[in-house]
């Protein structure tokens, strides 16, 4: 418990800190910043819609959070699980219409499947490009991105078009296929709880498995890796698989759960949100939960606040990215374990003692 | 005159250094001498400017130096140091390194080919080689990183040079040279500090000798009235009795059969032959050394071994696979090849396949159970972290990381080691209780491959001596057991 703590305090100090410089931008431009975070807030969790709606918000990023921390520890810099999630959600929400007359869970299970095998086909392309041809993944999993972004358009305007509306828009999925809605119109579901099942194996597959680990020795030294044995091949192309796999998911539940057919804007930028989710949880699996419902507050609550004090909801932005910002700035201080997987050319030398 | 009064520095509550007086004079080659931990690399670390005093100064020709001068000016101050580990841009051509020290040159062609002219010129002054053209220093041998360091050092054109063990990674004909090149340096009027364990040495080429234990400076004399004996008593006290070797058993070859056997190993790159038709036996109970000047394919036999690199031709047996452990490998470069700095040192206990199959149970690590092997280890080997288990293994000194290392390597209960710079970065005892462990694994049936450009540890060590020289493996014979035969076999002389 108190090793819980004391891993949530920077990033938490980090969020206020940056609330607060925007808190004290506000005041500088003459609004009232405590009115704006209580619009901020209520817009949140203020009432039971307002809270379901934070909650199905940050559902996709915790599917997608989960997927840039599994990437990230082994320094697979995966900047693709938009197009991960979006390859996810193509192939749910192509399977989803076919599987009217299947009892409830199989279809569940097939939606879920399909996602989570579109997802990894993708990611685990991108994998195989690095593992086999260095291609890096940087490049590949952002023109990947491009590339699913264009499939899913061609797809809502052509062969999965509805017949009848000439809006680009897929088929609805069976009913058996849809995740329910315990209070509607609240968009309430299970989604949520199985990405924090999910965020759970994550932790545990990282810090207790033989993969988990072999991945995070990789990602902090390669040549190390090779000397002792690993299969770093396997962990690259299987590690990416995966990362798309959690992506997928996302994109499945979201069809399921909450549009049940597929639109060209199925995903408003969750993937790349999702780095932001990642890194705010240090790459902890646990810690995405919390980060990605902090960023689908805020995102939530920002709506209101535009309705109510006419500040454009981009200002919630200036908040996540204040509070990443001053994250790394206090690992920078601390010297920070994770932090110096992002500036690998200079070896660690942090030699305490004498040593001559 | 380069001098310090009175100068402290603690680390937590360690006390490394405890009111240091040094002095070294114009014209003079002073050698620092000490046990691990005695203080030396602090000093320098202060004297460069790297590393701030708690308390006292320092003086250059009467002139106090404010802290961290050296390393913020280093025209100006004109102390330069060359560290133990090559602090170079690795991924950067060696023009361009030098071109960022002291040559203040731009990045274009042109520039970079003058400041290549210029270091050529100190560098044959100096008397040692430069790598070809444009060569990136990740993929530059040990040695020449050495020395490129030396050149950028001089590049400054120091009143003040410093060198910590410099001469750990050259060859014994190198070595030569550059200890004629340091009394070049010093008839220049230079002060040259050297950092070095090696009694004979700093005997050979020092003027005066500052010996220090524990943080502090117990003896400064000159060198022509010290003897290694003395030296040796003062740095350690007498080395103690179960640390003396008796001199290893000859030529005489075991019958057992081989645990290793290369055959015909051959391995090239871009046409040229890295290793040339190796072939080799080490049986149990043996431990067999390869001496050789750094580059000549020490570093690919080892990743052969390591099950890295693929044979073009020819056979290895066992076949080469970390995974399966019955080859534990100690890699030269420690922190490149066989450290994951930012995890802990339990977790880098498990990066051995064998070790980690101890503390698996249904699928799932036991981290308990390996942090206490991990800190019965510790404790065995002698090797200090603050945080035990739990400590990064970037919280170790160099020392304390090659005796985790050796540690590791023994922990997997191997069938074959093979090391590479067995000792690097260890003084004297510390370096006497590895051998020990070493010989100790090998009297109880492991086979050791020992390969080092530490000439008197090989003879020392081994029983059966190779000379690897550009690539091909020389068997020597009783009669080549001698330091001068055997550079003449390492400079090619046999090949």
């Amino acid at each position: 418990m108190n090793a819980l703590i004391r891993a949530a305090r920077r990033p938490a100090a980090a969020s206020v800190i940056a609330l607060g410089a925007v808190a004290l931008a506000l005041a500088a431009l003459g609004a009232s910043p405590l009115a704006v975070a209580a619009d901020l807030a209520a817009g949140a969790c203020g009432n039971w819609i307002a809270f379901t709606d934070t909650l199905a918000r940050a559902t996709p990023l915790v599917f997608c959070g989960l997927a840039v921390a599994i990437a990230f520890h082994g320094a697979l810099w995966n900047i693709g699980a938009d197009g991960q999630l979006v390859v996810g959600a193509l192939a749910a929400g192509a399977l989803g219409p076919a599987l009217s007359g299947w009892p409830h869970a199989p279809a569940i299970v097939a939606m879920l499947a399909a996602g989570a095998i579109g997802g990894a086909l993708w990611g685990g392309l991108a994998g195989w490009l690095r593992a086999r041809r260095n291609v890096n993944e940087v490049i590949s999993t952002i023109m990947l991105n491009f590339i699913a972004a264009q499939l899913l358009s061609w797809a809502v305007h052509g062969p999965l078009m509805a017949p009848a509306g000439g809006f680009p828009a897929s088929r609805k999925i069976a009913a058996a296929a849809r995740l329910h809605l315990y209070f509607p119109p609240s968009r309430l579901n299970l989604a949520m709880a199985f990405a924090v099942v999910l965020a759970c194996a994550c932790q545990l597959g990282l810090f207790r498995t033989v993969a988990g680990f072999q991945l995070r020795a990789l990602g902090r030294n390669r040549r190390a890796s090779a000397f002792f044995g690993a299969p770093i091949a396997r962990l690259t192309v299987g590690a990416m698989a995966l990362s798309g796999a959690l992506a997928g998911l996302g994109g499945a539940v979201q069809i399921s759960a909450i549009t049940h057919r597929l639109y060209e804007t199925i995903s408003p930028g969750w993937g790349y949100e999702a780095i932001a989710v990642a890194l705010i949880a240090r790459l902890s699996p646990l810690g995405v939960v919390p980060a990605a419902l902090l960023f689908g507050a805020l995102d939530n609550g920002s709506q209101a606040m535009q309705r109510a004090d006419g500040i454009s909801p981009e200002l919630v932005y200036v908040v996540q990215a204040l509070a990443i910002l001053v994250l790394l700035a206090c690992d920078a201080a601390a010297g920070g374990g994770w932090r110096e997987m992002f500036y690998r050319g200079a070896p660690a030398s942090a030699e305490e003692g004498d040593d001559a | 005159m380069l001098e310090t009064r009175s100068i402290v520095r603690r680390f937590g509550r360690t006390l490394a250094l405890d009111r240091v007086d040094f002095r070294a004079r114009p014209g003079e080659i002073h050698a620092l001498i000490g046990e691990n931990g005695a203080g030396k690399s602090t000093l320098v670390n202060i004297l460069a400017g790297r590393l701030r005093a708690d308390a006292g100064e320092v003086l250059l020709d009467g002139a106090r130096l404010p802290a961290g001068s050296a390393a913020r000016h280093p025209r100006r101050a004109r102390i330069a140091a060359v560290y133990q580990s090559p602090m170079l841009f690795e991924r950067m051509t060696w023009e361009e390194n030098l071109a960022l020290g002291g040559y203040r040159a731009g990045a274009s062609p042109r520039e970079l080919d003058a400041v290549a002219v210029r270091a050529r010129t100190a560098a044959a002054q100096a008397g040692f080689a430069l790598p070809p053209p444009r060569a990136i220093v990740a993929d530059c041998s040990v040695a020449a990183r050495v020395r490129l360091e030396i050149v950028r050092a001089l590049s400054f054109d120091p009143r003040v040079l410093m060198l910590d063990e410099p001469t750990s990674l050259l060859a014994p004909a190198e070595l030569e040279i550059f200890l004629a090149a340091l009394r070049r340096l010093r008839a220049a009027g230079r002060i040259v500090v050297i950092v070095t364990h090696k009694l004979a040495e700093a005997l050979a080429v020092a003027d005066r000798i500052t010996v220090m234990r524990r943080g502090r400076v117990v003896a400064e004399l000159p060198a022509a009235h010290a003897s290694a004996a003395e030296l040796a008593r003062m740095m350690i006290g007498a080395l103690p009795e179960e640390l003396r070797m008796p001199p290893p058993a000859g030529a005489e070859t075991p019958a057992a059969a081989p645990a290793l056997t290369l055959e015909r190993a051959t391995l090239a790159r871009d046409g040229r032959r890295l290793l040339d038709e190796i072939s080799l036996a080490v049986r149990p109970g043996e431990i067999v050394g390869v001496a050789g000047v750094d580059g000549n394919g020490q570093a690919e036999l080892v990743e052969l071994l390591a099950g890295i690199v693929r044979l073009d031709a020819g056979r290895v047996t066992p076949v080469p696979d970390a995974a399966h452990g019955a080859v534990a490998v100690i890699p030269q470069n420690r922190d490149r090849d066989g450290l994951v700095l930012e995890m802990t040192l339990w977790e880098n206990l498990l990066l051995a396949a064998p070790v980690r199959a101890r503390f698996i149970r249904r699928g799932l690590i036991r981290g308990r159970a390996a942090q206490s092997f991990c800190a019965s280890l510790l404790d065995r080997f002698g090797i200090r972290a603050a945080a035990g288990p739990a400590a990064s293994a970037a919280a170790l000194s160099g020392g304390n990381r090659q005796r985790f290392a050796v540690a590791r390597a023994l922990a997997a209960a191997p069938r074959v080691i093979v090391a590479h710079d067995l000792c690097r970065g260890l003084d004297l005892a510390a370096a006497a209780r590895v051998h020990r462990r070493i010989r100790d694994f090998a009297a109880a049936g492991g086979a050791v491959l020992l390969i080092s450009t530490d000439l008197d540890e090989l003879l020392e060590c081994c029983g059966r001596l190779f000379v690897i020289a550009r690539g091909r493996l020389i068997e020597t014979a009783a009669a080549d057991r001698d330091p001068a035969r055997l550079g003449l076999l390492m400079a090619g002389a046999g090949a």
